[in-house]
């Protein structure tokens, strides 16, 4: 083992709560403090900690359109665990360290494009305001986004839905059998971006060995094939054995281990639940192995209870990574065919519920398909909450590098929709130069 | 009266203290190797006629400890070590440690209880070392494996000590704890012999008074319990010149103090009345400690830095080439600039404008290059200050509420003591828009503080109301509480309790009025959705400080 630089932000947020007996509340990362404290974690000299920035609100709008404002909807935590990400990043843009985790919370895989309010834990996405940033302040294209919480991350793979400059891939628990229940190998990414969104839903009770098999057989060949300026890990923890909201068997050696193969410049913390008995050894495995420490002796107390494999999930997630590696292999024919197909506008209508807010919202979405560019895109979004009745608005997003005639139209679409006056609110994010505006 | 001793690298200082006055004051050079031989001859020289009955307190500071550790005279250690899960050790601790089975996690639960059969075979291995270490990770948490071991070490290996590590810090940082104790036992033979040396030539010289040691925090210990715990009194030299400005200058507000010595600056930063201490501990031969310590920073600038042109820029130390020539040395220093510029009216002045020629540019006088030298030196100081600010502003917080309000350090003073104070603080405070302080007495700032210092000690209490007990790691104590009744506030009396407790089995009772709560956690324990418990910290401290302030007095029987 190489000793690696690794830059830390721990942020446990000790003093946030969504309510005192949610899963997502002040202790959840008390034992993990106890850990690497104890430890002397911070005290190697290969590892430095760094104190969080807060995010502004403007890193977030790059992202997020928030309904009315995206101001309204957070706390001050969410910039702070946004802006612990950020500063993750930036100090392994700045060479400083080599690599860095931030160890933060709120979490935010689950949050979409647009917010109404929370949902999976999740209001504003860390990872993709993270990576908004790093391309608007160090030129940034090609990123590589792999998301290892047991949960699909439908929240980030909606915000790169069509953007085929970021590889998203999520392996979790099958959402036949977990919330949020999508994340299934059908769900590619818009025709312009077919295959840079890579979902491997794995069986209830797989453990390190198939999940190292997802790895090495699908995973790191995918990124190989990809190769992206950075790579970012949406490093979740509930696949661990002892998680309480879901059922895989996956340990610290497990997680260690991935993080070491990996290899991500960046991981950012996202969901795991099993707060005494799993986050404390999973958290300090992924240090050790990012410092390039010997982490061989991070094992669970409880280790025995970790059960096996069936053999009926081998079989499951070898047929499974066969079927991707074909997908893989003619990825090009199949976004040259599903382009073809589009025309000139690819739609969708989806409703997305809120858990933790108690809100339905309704999504009509279009895409452009674009020869030039990414192709602008707008959103109806109508939502229904116990705590405000209806809310209406409509946006357009402008790509970056975007051409000038989708740069017009969703100008023009915005201006006609106000016109029409069907909705509350009409916002337009503007990725290119950087703005949001209301109409 | 008072007695205070401080024996630095370069001179051995005393003050006799009366009624918040100094009495007298004495310096000797300290003779390495001789250093019982160094106290004695300061006392001798400081009591001259005074009245050694009237003494009721001596306090010393002395390098006895750092000297055997920057000298390797230090003993082998057994040091065994209950690691449990986490981080592979090999190969990171001082000398060679001996893992053993037998771990207890975070909670403080067992999990696996330690082999004594293990320990029976280490103990024969390492049969014949005299002093022994056992640390525990989480024995701060529960201390119980770390004292099985220890009575096992007691019977089987026979040493005459056995350091435990949660007894030295109750605070988690398991590899600090190590690094702690591993030191600890290595220094305690040669602490103890000269403990008693030393109280042996205190009653020949008719003084009866009771003998404190200053500790790396500024405290103060009783010699006969500072014997547990030598590892404690590293680094007092420059806590002791911290105790010094606390007793001479007092600073309410935020400041920076600048210890100027012949070949260093030692830096502190200051928040309500005292220094801010360093995170974790002090750094012990390159190992982070558990050590209760001053944050200091020590840059290579004092008035008898070194003084030369090197391909047309002006260097200032780190390196001391003797004394001022204005004091018959031979080599330009700080001390020959301060002279040139008249900031300083002691030395020859036209020995310290040849030592300013001889460094000068072609077309410089040597005014300029003793302003020249003072700006590089200043320039210096500053730099590090700077540093310490950004480092403490950099500190990391886990609180949403400290990171959006949290204020950031900004010092409204400069203090200064110590041989080139008066010449170079001032400067330092110029450049940082600051105003100065340097108070009367600077140049025995040290003993002063040695004298004056108060004891400190502290204690860490963590309630697990969930699990049913509360555990004091300092005291090796564990004890069941009420699961559902027991509260914050039952945590805080009972810390109270045992801090009283712990202050008079080390005979500083007379302290306890001054300890004050510096740290205080509480969080809810869940199963379901239903709370069963609530996880409490609280760490109460005697804090360091001064018996009273002092005034320097004009009478010094070096001069």
């Amino acid at each position: 083992m190489n000793n690696k630089a690794l830059g830390l932000v721990f942020f446990p947020a000790f003093d946030w709560a969504i309510t005192p007996s949610h899963p997502e509340r002040e202790e959840r990362l008390l034992y993990t403090r106890d850990q690497i404290v104890e430890e002397g974690l911070l005290d190697l000299p290969n590892i430095r900690e760094y104190r969080p920035q807060l995010a502004k609100i403007q890193d977030v709008q790059r992202v997020h359109i928030g309904v009315p404002n995206i101001a309204s909807l957070i706390t001050d935590a969410h910039l702070v665990s946004a802006g612990g990400a950020i500063t993750a990043a930036e100090a392994v843009m700045r060479r400083e360290v080599s690599n860095a985790f931030a160890l933060v919370r709120p979490p935010g895989h689950h949050a979409m494009r647009v917010v109404h309010g929370t949902r999976g834990f999740c209001t504003i996405n860390m990872e993709a305001i993270m990576v908004e940033y790093l391309r608007c302040h160090y030129g940034l294209n090609r990123i590589a986004i792999v998301d290892t919480d047991v949960h699909h991350g439908d929240g980030t793979q909606d915000i790169f839905y069509h953007d085929p400059d970021t590889l998203f891939i999520s392996f979790h628990q099958d959402g036949r059998t977990l919330y949020p229940g999508t994340g299934a190998i059908t769900e590619l990414g818009s025709p312009s971006a077919l295959c840079s969104t890579i979902n491997i839903p794995l069986p209830p009770g797989t453990t390190d060995d198939g999940l190292h098999y997802v790895l090495d057989k699908l995973v790191l060949p995918m990124l190989d094939d990809f190769q992206p300026d950075i790579i970012i890990n949406s490093a979740g923890q509930d696949n661990h054995y002892s998680d309480p909201l879901a059922n895989m068997a996956i340990t610290a050696q497990g997680y260690a281990r991935l993080a070491e193969k990996l290899n991500a410049d960046i991981a950012v913390l996202e969901g795991g639940y099993s707060i005494e008995d799993a986050l404390p050894y999973v958290n300090t495995g992924i240090i050790l192995a990012m410092a390039g420490l010997d982490y061989s002796r991070v094992v669970e107390p409880d280790i025995a209870r970790c059960p096996r494999q069936s053999e009926s999930n081998t079989r499951y997630i070898a047929q499974l990574v066969t079927q991707w590696q074909d997908i893989w292999s003619q990825r090009d024919q199949l976004r040259r065919a599903a382009i073809a197909k589009a025309g000139d506008f690819w739609q969708r209508s989806r409703s997305i519920y809120y858990d933790d807010s108690g809100i339905q919202e309704r999504q009509r979405e279009a895409v452009r398909i674009c020869p030039h560019c990414q192709g602008y895109h707008t959103i109806a979004t109508e939502a229904e909450g116990r705590s405000f009745g209806v809310k209406t608005a409509f946006a357009a997003v402008i790509p970056r590098n975007s051409c000038s005639t989708c740069r017009s139209q969703a100008c023009d679409a915005i201006h006609t929709a106000k016109k029409e006056g069907r909705y509350d609110h009409y916002l337009l994010q503007d990725k290119e130069q950087d703005t949001f505006e209301q109409f | 009266m008072l007695l205070g001793i401080d024996v630095g690298g370069t001179f051995t200082d005393a003050v006799v203290i009366q009624d918040g006055k100094v009495l007298a004051s004495a310096k000797t050079p300290t003779m390495h190797g001789e250093l019982l031989h160094s106290i004695i001859a300061v006392i001798d020289k400081v009591l001259g006629s005074i009245n050694r009955a009237a003494i009721r307190r001596v306090a010393l500071s002395t390098t006895i400890v750092t000297n055997a550790l920057i000298e390797g005279k230090i003993d082998q250690v057994a040091l065994l070590l209950l690691p449990g899960p986490g981080l592979n050790l090999t190969g990171m601790t001082p000398g060679q440690p001996h893992f053993l089975s037998g771990c207890v996690d975070h909670r403080g639960r067992e999990q696996a209880a330690p082999v004594k059969k293990e320990v029976i075979a280490f103990c024969r291995e390492l049969s014949g070392t005299q002093v022994a270490a056992v640390v525990g990770k989480f024995a701060v948490r529960n201390p119980a494996q770390e004292q099985q071991v220890a009575g096992w070490v007691q019977e089987y290996l026979k040493p005459a000590h056995i350091t435990s590590g949660a007894e030295l810090s109750g605070s988690l940082n398991y590899f600090r704890r190590i690094n702690s104790a591993y030191y600890n036992a290595a220094v305690w033979r040669i602490f103890t012999n000269f403990a008693a040396a030393i109280e042996t030539a205190i009653g020949e010289r008719g003084i009866a008074a009771p003998v404190y040691i200053l500790k790396a925090d500024g405290g103060t210990l009783p010699l006969a319990a500072a014997k547990a715990r030598p590892v404690e009194t590293i680094f007092t030299g420059p806590a002791a010149s911290v105790l010094g400005i606390m007793a001479l200058a007092n600073p309410e507000e935020p400041a920076v103090s600048l210890d100027i010595g012949g070949t260093s600056t030692d830096i502190a930063l200051w928040q309500n009345g005292v220094p801010l201490l360093a995170p974790g501990g002090a750094s012990v031969n390159g190992y982070p400690t558990a050590v209760r310590s001053f944050w200091l920073c020590s840059v290579g600038i004092g008035g008898d830095s070194y003084v030369r042109r090197q391909d047309a820029h002006l260097l200032v130390g780190p390196m001391r080439r003797g004394p001022a020539m204005a004091s018959g040395g031979t080599e330009p220093t700080v001390t020959d600039a301060l002279r040139v510029a008249g900031l300083i009216d002691y030395g020859d002045e036209t020995l310290a404008r040849q030592a300013m020629v001889s460094i000068a540019d072609p077309n410089q006088t040597p005014e300029d290059a003793a302003w020249e030298t003072l700006r590089v030196a200043t320039n210096t100081i500053c730099q590090a200050i700077r540093t310490m600010l950004s480092e403490q502003a950099a500190r990391p917080v886990y609180r949403v509420e400290d990171i959006v309000h949290g204020e950031a350090f900004t010092p409204e003073l400069v203090i200064g003591v110590g041989g080139a104070a008066m010449g170079l603080a001032p400067l330092v405070a110029e450049q940082l828009s600051l105003p100065w302080q340097v108070p009367s007495g600077h140049m025995v700032a040290n003993a002063i503080g040695a004298a004056s210092a108060r004891p400190t000690t502290e204690i860490t209490l963590r309630a697990d109301s969930a699990e049913g007990y509360y555990t004091v790691p300092e005291l090796g104590i564990q004890r069941t509480v009420d699961k559902r009744r027991f509260s914050l506030a039952d945590a805080w009396t009972a810390a109270e309790t045992h801090l009283a407790q712990r202050a008079a089995a080390g005979g500083i009772d007379e302290a306890l009025p001054v300890s004050e709560r510096v740290y205080e956690e509480e969080f809810n324990v869940i199963r379901g959705f239903n709370t069963i418990g609530k996880i409490m910290t609280c760490k109460l401290q005697i804090k360091p400080g001064v018996l009273m302030p002092v005034q320097a007095g004009r009478q010094d029987n070096e001069q």
